[in-house]
């Protein structure tokens, strides 16, 4: 009552007759388990070596690291507790909200020479561009193309205005950052250049050069900064690099560049309109001039990382030699049995 | 003509057999009992036209379990019924409500791709199923049709059909048995298929039948037939045939069952009475009940500990979230609306279910379908096609008939054995004899040469000597002995002796040609044939039987070739019971000599011993105890002369006692005492109970391995002892304990009669005998070098120990035993005794076994396995798996049990720590969203973790991953007990993983937005969420993939390639992915991200770092556990790391060294010299009172003797018969 079928499909292709009608399976390696394979077996030398190849990597890796960071100059300046007039600050929240002016005026030094580039950014803190009612509120198909004007359901609840649909529409839109900065150098101003601040990609795919913004910041209640609609969405770079959300609620967004190098020394004013509320949840707000690296800017982080984990293989390797030495076992000797240790116990 | 409606009643037939009344109640039912239908059915035989408004279902049968309609929705019913799978199913529905943060396809696509996987498993095995059937359903059969012969197949037999089958054929159908080409309506059954026995079962047809025989004679015959209905009891049928006005009762000896088959006679005819399902084995087949590994069960816990931990994470984020959350962030536009934000429990609330659908991922939603390919795979193409489990005599593969079993046969601690067919081939062979305290034979037992290798002695294969005859049932070699070698020995005429009583005192039945070569004997049991088959190459051959007469042609006259028939008179015969252990035949010599041959256990025989015989029964004593400890079953033999007047007056006595009507077999005991007494001992004979091959070292390597066995047999006590010895269970330096109910306190109770009494006998004895045993046993443990134990128990004894009361002082000795033997049992106890070890000790248990008897032991075990390639499909067809041998065992568990668990559980932990992995670090950016749910990953990037991107590296592993060698698995077995201490799926490990996975999570995810904090290129742009979130992504798929090869202990290609391959298959998809433009719908989120990362140097400094520290952790764990607290394997590993690894170096293969005396003098050196109890006694009691047949009262028990004088009267007349098989 038995059957071919399953010698039939292992046997295909099998001329010999005499092999059909036997049911003994063919041998392959596979089915046999005899693969070709290679077996680490972790020993010290192993172990002690790995670790070295790992430190004799990173640690010159991690110094390289650090070098690239430490030619970073990078001026860091918080504005926004200085910048409300001392009588407004028992209620910072009335006084940005409200119609009084808003300049201000900050004085940076320059401590190292700073080669140009130099990249202005904004900083802002506990500001979660990463929230999930944040982060979604937004039409990116809107953003692209005009014929997807109406498409803003995604962006309650800054999604229109009377009726009419907001382009930009979304909360990301509609709150972007509005604090402006105006710099001079021993009162000659600073050209700030804001083209090519945002990453090419976002710049000529995500949003389109024949949309202009519509009904923006026409709601009743006026978020952040205002676009000027006769300009397409593709080249309001400011939009562009706001709406690249970030991902920790400290971040830092390109502002603009000034193509000049700075001199050890030098004085820098900003004049400052200080508009954007981040005071109703105690938001830090900061001014970063900053060179970059060929690895970017400022960050040691990746440096001492590569410099501690080389270091620490390098102890490691050390220790484990030590253990090694000070307790060891020979390779594979059969006494480290179980059931070599106590004989008779199960 | 027809009865009216109860007219058929079981009176009207159990009154032509009383024993019926009796038997429903103690019926062997392979499953559950069905109610009867309490109609009869009306079969009208050879009439299709009249059959037709009943509506008979056909006989084809279907064991599929889905048809082209009810696949899919039977399918995904089956697949609904994972909580794995409906906890996905209620994520993908919450996924589509606003409050989820992921898009539905991030849970659908995975969930459907898993469903697809499995529905397409599903879809496979049923098609295998159906194929399996329509090959059954098309195998052919003869019908009658206009007076001929015609062969159908089987699918299109109907109920009423005149069928032929012919010899060896199987039934195909349950049918009516009519007439048979033997003259008196007898035919001969095999049903094996059944039942597992293999001895023949005889049916016969009513008297009235037996003439329709031939086509036209048959066509001829318009019987109806009113019968029970369709039910599962195998042994009983109640039925009338009606013929002609007559009216006839039916008996299960005229009904033939589907599924067993014809044997010796030519053809029968029979009408079809159930068909298809409605057959009495179709009733009996059972849904074999699902079986769940212990590992998967398990793994639930660990699957329930996931959802606590998931609950635990989504809480910590409601709450967060509830207090966080705040209008003060005037960006978030909360001011305006959304009744969800209006309070924090709200708030807390939809955050918790944002959370659940966010934090899905965490419970492994390709686990299951990947285990199950995994485990299919090993199933199908490691355990079927494995070479070493290729049994080439019978052609038989090993079969994995469920695939859910694997990693449990790596985890196995006891092991129930059956012994008929299981141990042993149930195949004797005359192997040795002593003959007036010469010991002759040459051979070498399996158990000495075992215990030579246990001593590292090498053994040569025996050279037998050139021409030495080897027969069936015949396996001696001696020239001293052979070709008529005897007549030089010390004492030839009581080698003559010897031989005669081989060859006159048995119940054999010489069958087909009468000469040396051709005859066949047909005996009740396999020792006799053995012992007239020694008798015959002895020269002794006897060839013909009369009921009176026995005919034997001797060639042991003086001169030599010259050959003389002698007739010996039969007088009397005295036969074997298991009281009396002997049998005794008295016959008269052609020349008037009166003689009383006897052959028995050799206690009873010394006893009846003549005085003065002393040095020979010394010797033979000495004799008997090697034989017996050597595994051979041993009977003595003797003889007495008998005078005349002496015996004439003994007759009288015998014929009164022979025709007492009461207590006749009592008296015939008695009577018989008296004559059997001063025998003069002729010898004694060794017969080896054949083992299957290689079962002592397939034993003993088990033993080392951790695992006991325990023989659960229906044999004699004697018999159960005898093959514990033969492999190697038990032997003389083991402290035995035996609980019997031969004991004479039980007898005398028996004798008594009364039922209650009986028990309470014997449950008090049971009793005491077990607290007796148990406290012994306790102080040997407590002793350092205390022998090990064994238990002995008998199936009555056993009826009470399992006795609620007593079980758990039962539960507690054999525990401690480290083989126990329970002899005698039913299959119903053997279910009991595999479920007492089960349930009561909570060990992993596995039942091995061949017949329909251990069908039930083997559903009752954690594991089944049954031995094919023998006839019976029974108990393969209840098994999990099936092997050829016994010795398969040592490759079935220590291999690829081993290996499947060290497998499934790496695979287990492997799931278990990329998922969480993958979600803690979903977990740590929530605390950075103030909670909010927002997801970290790109939808797809989330979806096709799983089933992408790491997927196919871990199946490899599942697949190829081997700690040590298959020939190292076997050669050090105790690398097994890794398993049966569970020592790879412990809490300890998972917490090990656990940890492994935060500290990944929390490099991957730290490491990545520390550094990607500002200006990331020399321009000075800025990262956004989907950069930095794409950067964990990529270091995690590198990580979790690389993890692998860190924990696979053999690298294959096949390791690289996938490992390799979803890293690119990562990057692949990240490149067209983020550089899809499609202009309706695009990535916006993650468009370009890669492109944008991979100019940065920063991305590779980051690649660089992150995987490697991540990884750094695991390494110094392992670096540090691998030297200071090595595993067992680990060290194996190490011994053999320069061996290239290759199962075809058989380490059991031993070279010869010795030459047999050498070896054979080694072998007895070894065995214990002192007086030990064991001889090796164990005849067993002639098959036709088979144990089962005797307990169901069913076949009344035909006296062996008495069959085979009915037989040989039969076999007369037909004396131009075709020469048999076999």
């Amino acid at each position: 009552m038995s059957t071919n079928t399953a010698s039939s499909s292992a046997g295909s292709g099998d001329p010999s007759t005499a092999r059909k009608n036997s049911k003994r399976p063919k041998y392959s390696k596979f089915t046999q388990q005899e693969l070709p394979a290679c077996k680490p077996i972790l020993t010290p030398g192993w172990v002690i070596s790995t670790f070295l190849i790992v430190s004799v990597v990173f640690i010159p890796l991690g110094v390289i690291s650090l070098f690239a960071s430490q030619d970073v100059v990078e001026i860091v300046d918080r504005y926004d507790n200085d910048c409300i007039p001392a009588p407004a600050r028992t209620n910072k929240v009335a006084f940005i909200q409200g119609a009084s002016p808003k300049a201000c005026n900050r004085t940076l030094t320059v401590t190292k020479r700073m080669k140009q580039p130099i990249y202005v950014y904004y900083q802002l803190e506990n500001f979660y561009q990463n929230h999930r009612r944040y982060v979604k509120s937004r039409s990116d198909s809107q953003l692209r193309s005009p014929k997807y004007e109406n498409q803003i359901s995604a962006c309650k609840p800054e999604d229109d205005a009377g009726g009419q649909p907001i382009v930009p529409c979304g909360l990301i839109a509609w709150s972007l950052f509005n604090d402006t900065y105006t710099l001079s150098r021993n009162n000659t101003p600073l050209a700030v250049n804001k083209k090519g601040i945002a990453w090419k990609s976002d710049k000529e795919h995500k949003f389109g050069n024949r949309v202009f913004p519509k009904n923006f910041q026409k709601g009743n209640l006026t978020g952040g900064a205002t676009l000027k609609s006769d300009i397409p969405l593709s080249e309001q770079e400011d939009l562009i690099v706001w709406m690249r959300t970030a991902a920790l609620p400290t971040f830092r967004k390109l502002y603009g560049k000034i193509e000049t190098d700075l001199e050890n020394g030098d004085t820098i004013h900003v004049t400052l309109q200080n508009n954007y509320n981040t005071y109703s949840f105690s938001g830090k707000k900061k001014l970063v001039l900053s060179t970059t690296s060929w690895l970017g800017g400022k960050n040691d982080f990746l440096g001492i990382a590569y410099l501690t984990v080389g270091g620490i293989c390098f102890f490691l390797a050390l220790a484990f030699t030590i253990m090694y030495l000070v307790k060891p076992r020979r390779l594979g000797d059969p006494s480290y049995l179980s059931w070599n240790r106590n004989p008779g116990g199960r | 003509m027809a009865s009216s409606g109860g007219g058929l009643s079981v009176e009207s037939s159990s009154s032509s057999s009383p024993s019926l009344l009796r038997a429903p109640s103690r019926t062997v039912t392979l499953g559950r009992i069905q109610p009867q239908a309490p109609t009869y059915r009306t079969v009208f035989c050879n009439d299709r036209d009249s059959n037709l408004p009943v509506r008979f279902k056909g006989n084809s049968i279907s064991t599929t379990k889905y048809n082209v309609f009810t696949f899919l929705p039977k399918g995904l019913f089956e697949q609904f019924r994972r909580i794995a799978n409906i906890y996905f199913l209620g994520i993908s529905c919450l996924s589509m409500t606003p409050i989820s943060p992921v898009n539905p396809i991030t849970n659908v696509a995975p969930l459907s791709m898993v469903l697809l996987v499995s529905l397409i498993k599903e879809a496979f095995e049923d098609w295998k199923r159906f194929q399996n059937d329509m090959s059954i359903n098309n195998s052919t059969v003869e019908i009658l049709q206009d007076q001929l012969w015609v062969p159908i197949p089987w699918r299109k037999v109907q109920v009423g059909d005149i069928i032929k089958i012919n010899k060896d054929g199987f039934f195909p159908a349950d049918i009516l048995f009519l007439s048979s080409t033997n003259p008196d309506g007898i035919c001969y059954v095999e049903t094996a298929n059944l039942d597992g026995e293999t001895n023949l079962k005889i049916r016969k047809a009513l008297e009235r039948t037996w003439d329709y025989l031939l086509p036209e004679k048959a066509s001829e015959f318009k019987g109806e037939i009113q019968c029970e209905q369709p039910n599962n009891s195998l042994y009983t049928f109640t039925g009338n045939l009606i013929v002609e006005n007559q009216t006839l009762p039916l008996s299960p000896d005229q009904l033939l069952l589907r599924g067993c088959s014809l044997r010796n006679t030519e053809y029968i005819v029979g009408a079809v009475i159930f068909t298809g399902h409605e057959t009495k084995v179709m009733m009996n087949a059972m849904n074999i009940p699902s079986k769940r590994s212990t590992l998967e069960k398990k793994l639930d816990k660990l699957i329930i500990t996931i959802f606590c931990v998931l609950f635990t994470m989504c809480l910590i984020g409601a709450t967060g979230c509830a207090i966080v959350t705040d209008r003060d962030h005037e960006y978030l536009g909360l001011h305006k609306l959304d009744w969800e934000y209006r309070n924090r429990m709200t708030i807390a609330f939809f955050t918790f279910f944002t959370l659940i659908t966010l934090f899905s991922t965490i419970i492994p939603i390709s686990l299951y379908v990947s285990i199950e390919m995994i485990k299919f795979i090993q199933s199908t193409q490691f355990i079927n096609r494995d070479l070493h489990m290729y049994h080439s005599e019978t052609d038989t593969p090993a079969s994995a008939r469920t695939s859910n079993l694997n990693e449990e046969l790596g985890q196995v601690e006891y092991i129930f054995s059956d012994k008929t067919g299981t141990l042993t081939r149930n195949l004797m062979e005359f192997f040795k004899c002593s003959i007036g305290g010469i010991s002759y034979g040459c051979g070498i037992t399996e158990i000495e040469r075992g215990i030579a290798q246990r001593d590292g002695l090498k053994i040569q294969e025996e050279q037998r000597s050139a021409g030495a005859i080897r027969e069936k049932g015949f396996n001696f070699d001696d020239p001293r002995l052979m070709r008529g070698g005897w007549r030089n020995e010390p004492n030839p005429d009581l080698c003559k002796e010897f031989f005669r009583c081989l060859a006159i005192c048995h119940t054999v039945l010489p069958e087909g040609d009468e000469s040396p070569e051709k005859i066949l004997y047909q005996a009740a049991s396999p020792d006799e044939a053995a012992l007239v088959t020694a008798a015959k190459n002895f020269g002794f051959f006897f060839y013909r039987r009369t009921p009176t007469m026995v005919y034997v042609r001797e060639s042991h006259t003086e001169q030599m070739g010259k050959i003389q028939d002698v007739s010996y008179e039969i007088l009397n015969v005295l036969e074997f019971n298991s009281t009396r252990k002997r049998q005794s035949v008295v016959c008269r010599f052609p020349d008037g000599r009166l003689v009383l041959y006897c052959k028995g256990a050799d206690t009873v025989i010394f006893e009846r011993l003549a005085d003065g015989m002393d040095d020979v029964r010394k010797v033979t004593r000495e004799h008997l105890e090697h034989f017996g400890s050597s595994g051979l079953r041993t009977l003595c033999l003797a003889y007495k002369d008998l005078n005349p007047e002496a015996y004439d007056s003994w007759n009288e006595k015998f014929v009164q006692a022979k025709s007492a009507l009461r207590d006749r077999e009592k008296k015939l005991d008695e009577v018989a005492e008296l004559i059997e007494k001063d025998l003069i001992l002729i010898g004694s004979t060794a017969i080896e109970d054949k083992l299957q091959e290689g079962v002592p070292t397939c034993i003993e390597t088990l033993s080392r391995a951790g695992i006991k066995i325990w023989v659960l047999t229906g044999d004699k006590m004697e018999t159960a002892i005898n093959i514990a010895y033969a492999c190697n269970l038990i032997n003389n330096e083991m402290k035995q304990f035996i609980i019997s109910s031969e004991t004479d306190a039980i007898r005398e109770a028996e004798e008594r009669g009364d039922q209650v009494e009986i028990a309470r006998v014997i449950k008090e004895e049971v009793n005491k005998e077990l607290k007796k045993s148990l406290e012994e046993a306790q102080q040997y443990l407590h002793t350092v070098a205390g022998p090990k134990l064994a238990l002995v128990i008998d199936g009555k004894c056993l009826m009470y120990a399992l006795d609620p009361t007593l079980r758990v002082t039962l539960l507690s000795l054999s525990l401690n035993c480290t083989s126990v033997v329970c002899c005698r049992v039913s299959p119903l106890q053997k279910a009991q005794v595999t479920r007492l070890v089960r349930k009561g000790a909570k060990k992993i248990t596995l039942s091995i076994g061949d017949g329909a008897n251990d069908v039930s032991m083997i559903q009752a075990a954690h594991v089944g396995v049954g031995i094919s390639g023998m006839e019976g499909m029974q108990a393969v067809m209840a098994s999990d798996f099936a092997i050829a041998q016994f010795r398969f065992l040592t490759d079935l568990l220590l291999v690829h049990g081993r290996w499947s668990y060290l497998r499934i559980c790496k695979v287990v932990m492997y799931f278990f720590y990329k998922n969480l992995t993958f979600t803690l670090t979903q977990f740590w950016f929530t605390f950075r969203t103030g909670f909010s749910g927002q997801r970290f990953y790109d939808d797809w990037f989330q979806s096709l973790y799983n089933v992408f991107f790491t997927a196919l590296p871990v199946i490899v592993l599942g697949l190829f991953e081997k700690d040590v060698s298959a020939s190292l698995s076997k050669r050090y077995p105790e690398l097994y007990r890794e398993g049966i201490r569970n020592s790879f799926f412990k809490w300890r490990v998972v917490a090990v993983w656990a940890s492994s996975a935060v500290y990944q999570s929390l490099v991957c995810y730290l490491f990545v937005t520390a550094s990607a904090f500002d200006g990331k290129n020399s321009s000075g742009k800025i990262f956004g969420l989907w950069d930095v979130s794409t950067m964990v992504f990529t270091c995690l798929v590198i990580a979790v993939n690389l993890r692998i090869l860190l924990m696979s202990n053999s690298i294959t290609r096949w390791h690289h390639i996938t490992v390799v391959g979803s890293i690119l298959a990562w990057l692949v998809f990240a490149f067209a992915y983020c550089g899809i433009m499609t202009p309706r719908t695009r990535n916006e989120n993650v468009y370009f991200v890669i492109y944008v990362l991979m100019s940065t140097f920063y991305f590779y400094f980051t690649l660089l770092l992150v995987p490697v520290v991540a990884l750094l952790a695991d390494f110094i764990y392992q670096g540090v556990e691998r030297w200071f607290f090595t595993y067992d394997y680990q060290i194996v590993q190490e011994i053999h790391r320069h061996e290239p690894d290759s199962r075809h170096t058989d380490q059991l293969e031993i070279a010869n060294e010795l030459s047999p005396e050498e070896a054979r003098s080694y072998a007895i050196s070894q065995l214990p010299r002192e007086l030990s109890k064991h001889t090796g006694f164990a005849f067993d009691s002639p098959g036709y009172e088979s144990f089962f047949a005797s307990q169901l009262g069913i076949y009344a028990p035909q006296k062996a003797w008495d069959v085979a004088r009915r037989a040989s009267m039969r076999s007369r007349p037909r004396a131009p018969k075709a020469p048999k098989k076999k």
